[in-house]
C-alpha cells in the first residue's frame, strides 16, 4: 500500500506538471530578451509629457490671476499683462500636441480646451443674457464657447483691436469663469496623467493598454506625424490654399491674437521635445533610438525640425497678412514643414517599425 | 479510501483542459495571413493610440485627396449661424462635430454624465411606419432626440438612466453582474406622447465602412435565413430601408439596426439628427416648425454635396488596423472556441467585396470583418422594443468585430455594443441572447482559461 501510495504520489505529480506545462504554455510571456527601452519611455513621459502638462496647468493659474487683476484694475498694462499670460499659457498647450493620445483626447479635454470656431452667436447671446456667469456655467456649455479661442475672442475680439474701454462687465465675468474652467480642464489633464496614465506609458509592455513598449513607441512617432500632418496639410494649408487656392483669412485658428507663426513652431517644438527628450531637462528620447540605427538620419532630422521652426519664425509680419501678402515665405515654411512630416513616415516611423 | 481524493484531483486536472484534448486545436488559425490583413489591401499594421484614423494604404492619389479633404469635414465643429465659418448647428442637436461622436474615428464611450454631449443619444417613434416603411415619428420630436440647444432654444429633453442589475453565473461558480439600463426623459419642452418608444444608440467606429459597403446583395442575402430551414436557431434577416438617394428600398447596411443604406445616407442622417444640419439629402431640419425649433421654410443646404461626397470617400476609405499576435496559443485556442461556440454563425468571418465604383482600393478585397451585416434576434434584456424597417424590438445587426481589441489603446475606454452598456469584452458576449443565446451558454460552459482565450482572440482581430 504504502508503495502504491507513493506511486499514485509520483504520477499525480507528474500528470499535474504536466497539465501545468500545458496550461502554462499558452501564455503569452515573451521567453527571448528583449533591448529595453523603459529609460526612453520614463524620460519621454515624465519629463516631457507630464512636465508639459504640468507648466500647461500653472500658466492657465497665472493667466487667471492675470485677468482676475485686470478686471480689478483696468489698466492698459494689466491688460498687456492679460494678453502676454494668455500667449505663455498657449505655448505649453501648442507643445503638447505633438502627443494627442491618452486622456487629453480620451476624456475630452482638447474639444473643451482647443474648440475652435468660438460660437460667436451663443457667446453674445449669452453675455448679453443676464445668466449667472461662473466656473460651472462654463464646464456645461458646449466647448465653441469655452476654452483658447473663447478667451482670446474675448481679450483681442474679431479684429484683434480691441480697446481697454471696449470690456464689459459681463465679459470681464465671463472671461474669469472661462479661465477658471481653462484652469480646471488643464489641471485635470496633468492630474490624469501623473495619477494614472504616466504609468501605463512607462509600462508598456506589462499592462493592458500597450502590449509592448514597441507600441508605446509607435504610438509616440504616430503622435509626431499627426501634428506635422496637421500643422502642414491643415494649419497653414487652409488659411493660405483654402480659397480655391487663395487665402482664405477666416481659417487662421488664432487670427484674433494674431498667435499663429508662433502656434505652429510650438508645434514642431513639440515633435522637438518628444524625439529629442528634453523639455525642463534633457535625457532619453527617440532620437537616441535613432542614432543607434543610423546617426546621419538623426542629424537628418534635428536639422529639419530647426528648419523648420526658422521659417516660420522667418514668415514677415503676422500669418493674417502673410498669406496675401508674403505667400512664398508662408509656403516655403509649409514646405519645411512637410519635410520634416516626410522625414517621420518614410524614415523615422520604419526604424521604430523595426526594433 | 484515503486515496480518492487523490484521483478526483488527478481526474479535475485532466478535465480542466478537456477542451484541448476534445478537440482538435490547430497548432494554428488556418488562413493565418489572410485573417492578418483584416481589410484586405487597405490594411494598416498599426499598433497604436492612432490605428483607427489612417487611410487606406492602397489608396490612388485621387480617392486620397478626396478622403484627406474628408478628413477636415470630419473634424469641423459647427456653430450657430450666421457665422463666417461652419454656420447652421441645431437648433436641436446632440454634438457640434463627426468627430466627437467618433473620437479617432474610433467608439465613444458610455458618457459618466448621461446628458454631458457625447455619442450617446436615443432615437425615438411611435407605432406604425411612416411613408417608407420605416420608424413612425414622434409628434413634436421627429426621429431623435436631442438634449442640447443653440443658445436660446430649450431641448428637446433631458435623458434619465437607471439600472438593473442583471447576474450572470458561469458553469464554474463565477458570477459577473451586468449592469442593465433603463432609459427615459425628463424636461421635455412639450409633453412626451405616452405611446413614444425610445432606442438608445453610441457612436460606433468608422474605419472599414467602405469595404462592408462593397460586399455584395446576393453575400449578404445568401447567408438570409427567415425561415431558420437550415434549424439552427438562427435565422437572420437583412434590413429593407428606404434609399433617399435612389428613392428606391434597399438593403440596410449602417446603423446599429442596419437602417441606412449606404455611408452617404447613414452620414448626412448624423449632420441631420445629430448636429442639425440639412444638406441636399436631407434638406429640411430635424426640428423645422418645432416651437424650439428651426423654421419650417429652409434656406440653401448647411452642408453641401460636396462636402457630402467628401465625408462619404473619408469614411469608405479609412485602413483597417491589422490583426496582431495570430501565433499566440491562446489566441489559436481562442479561434477554435470561436468556431466551436458557434459565434462564426453571425459573426461570419471572411467576406469578399465587390466593386465600388471609383474606388479600386476597397473593390474586390479579401476582408475578415467578421460579421453578416443581418439582423438577428438578441433577446429581451438587448431589446430596444422600436421597430426600424423590417429590424423588429428584438433584433440589432451583427457588428463587425475587426479592431476591437484595439478599444482601449485607442479609445481610452471598453465600451461594447449599441449603448455601450457592456463595460468590456466579456460583457459584450454575456449580454448575448435570442438566437445568440446556445453561443452565449457555451461561453458560460467555459473554464477560466478558455474563456481568456476566446477573449483574447476576439482582442486579437
Amino acid at each position: 500500500m504504502k508503495n502504491y501510495n507513493s506511486l499514485a504520489k509520483i504520477a499525480f505529480l507528474t500528470v499535474l506538471s504536466i497539465q501545468l506545462i500545458s496550461c502554462e504554455d499558452d501564455d503569452p510571456t515573451p521567453v527571448v530578451a528583449e533591448i529595453s527601452y523603459s529609460e526612453h519611455l520614463k524620460n519621454i513621459t515624465d519629463n516631457v509629457i507630464v512636465e508639459t502638462y504640468t507648466d500647461l496647468a500653472n500658466k492657465a493659474g497665472i493667466l487667471l490671476n492675470e485677468v482676475t487683476d485686470f478686471k480689478a484694475n483696468r489698466t492698459v498694462s494689466n491688460y498687456d499683462e492679460a494678453k502676454q499670460a494668455w500667449r505663455d499659457s498657449r505655448a505649453p498647450w501648442e507643445q503638447s500636441e505633438g502627443f494627442l493620445f491618452g486622456p487629453v483626447d480620451t476624456d475630452g479635454v482638447d474639444p473643451a480646451i482647443d474648440a475652435w470656431p468660438v460660437n460667436e452667436v451663443d457667446l453674445n447671446n449669452v453675455l448679453a443674457s443676464s445668466d449667472v456667469l461662473n466656473e460651472s456655467y462654463i464646464e456645461s456649455a458646449i466647448d465653441e464657447i469655452k476654452g483658447f479661442h473663447t478667451i482670446e475672442y474675448l481679450l483681442w475680439s474679431v479684429d484683434g483691436n480691441k480697446q481697454l474701454e471696449d470690456f464689459t462687465d459681463r465679459e470681464f465675468d465671463y472671461l474669469i469663469a472661462a479661465t477658471e474652467n481653462l484652469k480646471n480642464r488643464t489641471q485635470q489633464l496633468a492630474d490624469a496623467w501623473t495619477s494614472s496614465y504616466a504609468n501605463i506609458l512607462k509600462t508598456a509592455g506589462n499592462n493592458s493598454v500597450f502590449v509592448s513598449q514597441k507600441s508605446a513607441l509607435e504610438t509616440l512617432v504616430a503622435g509626431l506625424i499627426a501634428i506635422a500632418d496637421e500643422v502642414g496639410t491643415g494649419k497653414i494649408e487652409d488659411p493660405l490654399n483654402g480659397n480655391s487656392g487663395s487665402a482664405d483669412q477666416t481659417k487662421e485658428e488664432s487670427r484674433f491674437s494674431h498667435n499663429s507663426k508662433t502656434d505652429f513652431s510650438n508645434n514642431i517644438k513639440s515633435i522637438s521635445n518628444i524625439y529629442n527628450g528634453t523639455y525642463f531637462v534633457d535625457g532619453k528620447g527617440l532620437s537616441d533610438i535613432i542614432k543607434v540605427d543610423n546617426s546621419d538620419l538623426d542629424a537628418e532630422f534635428n536639422q529639419a525640425l530647426i528648419d523648420a521652426i526658422q521659417a516660420i519664425d522667418n514668415i514677415p509680419g503676422t500669418f493674417t497678412t502673410a498669406i496675401v501678402s508674403n505667400r512664398a515665405q508662408v509656403t516655403n515654411a509649409q514646405n519645411k514643414v512637410l519635410a520634416v512630416l516626410d522625414l517621420l513616415e518614410s524614415q523615422i516611423a520604419p526604424v521604430i517599425k523595426k526594433i | 479510501m484515503k486515496k480518492t481524493p487523490l484521483f478526483i484531483l488527478l481526474a479535475l486536472f485532466i478535465c480542466s483542459c478537456s477542451k484541448d484534448d476534445a478537440n482538435d486545436i490547430p497548432t494554428s488559425i488556418p488562413d493565418k495571413e489572410a485573417r492578418l490583413y483584416a481589410g484586405g489591401k487597405t490594411t494598416i499594421f498599426a499598433n497604436t493610440s492612432f490605428s483607427f484614423d489612417n487611410p487606406a494604404t492602397n489608396l490612388n492619389a485621387a480617392n486620397l485627396a478626396i478622403h484627406l479633404a474628408g478628413d477636415m469635414q470630419f473634424e469641423q465643429a459647427f456653430v450657430t449661424a450666421p457665422a463666417v465659418i461652419n454656420p447652421g448647428l441645431g437648433a436641436q442637436f446632440n454634438n457640434t462635430s463627426c468627430i466627437s461622436c467618433h473620437p479617432k474615428d474610433g467608439r465613444a464611450g458610455f458618457p459618466n454624465d448621461i446628458n454631458t454631449r457625447s455619442g450617446f443619444f436615443l432615437r425615438t417613434s411611435i407605432p406604425g411606419t411612416d411613408a417608407h416603411g420605416g420608424p413612425n415619428p414622434t409628434p413634436g420630436f421627429g426621429g431623435q432626440l436631442q438634449n442640447h440647444a443653440i443658445y436660446g432654444k430649450q431641448a428637446e429633453v433631458k435623458f434619465t438612466i437607471t439600472y438593473q442589475d442583471l447576474p450572470v453565473h458561469f458553469k464554474d461558480g463565477t458570477t459577473v453582474i451586468l449592469k442593465k439600463p433603463i432609459y427615459g426623459v425628463t424636461d421635455t419642452y412639450i409633453p412626451m406622447p405616452s405611446n413614444a418608444m425610445f432606442s438608445p444608440r453610441i457612436g460606433p467606429p468608422v474605419y472599414g465602412l467602405g469595404l462592408l459597403e462593397a460586399i455584395t446583395e446576393a453575400d449578404l442575402l445568401k447567408k438570409e435565413d427567415l425561415l431558420d430551414s437550415d434549424e439552427d436557431e438562427i435565422s437572420g434577416k437583412a434590413n429593407r430601408v428606404w434609399d433617399p438617394v435612389s428613392k428606391t428600398h434597399k438593403i440596410g447596411r449602417f446603423g446599429w439596426k442596419g437602417g441606412a443604406p449606404s455611408v452617404m445616407v447613414q452620414s448626412a442622417g448624423a449632420y441631420h439628427g445629430d448636429m442639425g444640419l440639412t444638406s441636399p439629402l436631407f434638406p429640411n431640419e430635424a426640428d423645422a416648425g418645432q416651437t424650439n425649433g428651426s423654421p419650417l421654410e429652409q434656406a440653401a443646404p448647411e452642408i453641401s454635396q460636396e462636402i457630402l461626397d467628401q465625408i462619404e470617400v473619408y469614411c469608405q476609405t479609412l485602413a483597417v488596423p491589422a490583426a496582431r499576435n495570430l501565433d499566440d496559443p491562446a489566441v489559436v485556442l481562442g479561434f477554435q472556441l470561436f468556431e466551436d461556440a458557434n459565434c462564426i454563425a453571425c459573426h461570419t468571418p471572411k467576406h469578399i467585396t465587390g466593386v465600388i465604383k471609383g474606388i479600386p482600393a476597397i473593390s474586390n478585397q479579401t476582408i475578415y470583418p467578421y460579421t453578416d451585416l443581418l439582423l438577428h434576434d438578441m433577446g429581451d434584456d438587448l431589446a430596444d422594443n422600436r421597430p426600424e424597417f423590417l429590424a423588429d424590438g428584438n433584433e440589432w445587426q451583427t457588428r463587425p468585430l475587426w479592431g476591437i481589441g484595439l478599444t482601449n489603446l485607442v479609445n481610452g475606454h471598453t465600451n461594447f455594443l449599441h449603448d455601450g452598456r457592456a463595460r468590456n469584452l466579456e460583457e459584450a458576449i454575456l449580454w448575448h441572447g435570442g438566437e445568440a443565446k446556445k453561443s452565449q451558454e457555451y461561453y458560460l460552459d467555459l473554464n477560466k482559461k478558455e474563456r481568456a482565450a476566446l477573449l483574447a482572440f476576439l482582442a486579437a482581430i
